[in-house]
């Protein structure tokens, strides 16, 4: 483990979201050339929010859009009533 | 309408109900379209109404729940789950990444649903429905530096979670200790 290492793992977060600042990547991508054992890390990282995104969701009750559907259109009509 | 299946999805992580997340759906529907003037043309339409979703699920939901300790999740070590399925595979090289492809839609959703509210959120915000730091910090009106460190906790608290239920659906390959 290098100071590099120790950077790069501490912003991994903030890279894989694309927050880190202009300077704090260039160091990562610089040190990630270098060192496998952090790119293996980082890639882990990357490949998890994926995951993460793909797998936590859940689909809705089909009905749910005709319920969405009439609720609009019923407050439209209070509205079109001056209710 | 084209949000409407996300917004589902989210509010069903809040909630973890079925019932409660339609409810907090149709309110946020129902909020948004009363409030459209206020909508800026242009601006991001799903970042708004994520906006009014989390704000209903909070007010709603919020104050029947105990005040939200600060729970103490320990200090988990940094690449938590990546240094223990390294341990389990033994040495070979990227078996990490590999085995993150065990894990079924149900077991993400059970991690995901096991976080404390206070972590949840900002984790659902950004790794569900990748929104950026600042996009969270304004649904939940809270600075970006309270973001960073939820987040930062929350995943570490997901990847223990995950590594339990890797350990309990034998992923690792190894039996319980």
């Amino acid at each position: 483990m290098s100071s590099g290492c120790d950077h790069a793992i501490e912003y991994v977060y903030q890279y894989l979201d694309e927050e880190a600042s202009f300077f704090a990547k260039s160091r990562i991508r610089v040190h990630l050339r270098r060192c496998p054992p952090c790119m293996d890390a980082f890639e882990f990282e990357r490949h998890l929010k994926v995951v993460i995104s793909e797998r936590g969701k859940s689909e809705p009750p089909p009905e749910l859009f005709d319920t969405l559907r009439a609720l609009i259109q019923e407050e439209r009509e209070k509205n079109e009533l001056g209710m | 309408m084209q949000y409407a299946p996300q917004l589902y999805s989210a509010a069903l992580r809040m909630t973890r109900n079925p019932a409660d997340a339609e409810d907090v759906v149709q309110e946020t529907f129902l909020k948004a379209y009363r409030a459209y003037d206020s909508y800026t043309e242009g601006t991001n339409l799903k970042a708004w109404l994520y906006r009014i979703l989390t704000n209903t699920y909070i007010n709603k939901y919020r104050k029947q729940q105990r005040r939200p300790s600060e729970v103490e999740l320990g200090e988990l070590q940094d690449l938590y789950l990546y240094k223990r399925l390294g341990e389990a595979s033994g040495a070979t090289q990227s078996a990490e990444t590999d085995m993150l492809d065990a894990f079924v839609d149900t077991d993400i959703i059970e991690a995901l649903e096991s976080l404390p509210e206070t972590f949840r959120l900002p984790v659902l915000l950004a790794d569900v429905d990748g929104f950026s730091y600042k996009e969270i910090a304004e649904m939940l009106d809270i600075p970006i530096g309270t973001v960073m460190s939820r987040l930062h906790r929350g995943r570490k608290a997901l990847q223990k979670k995950l590594w339990d239920v890797a350990q309990e659906h034998g992923i690792t390959g190894t039996p319980n200790e």
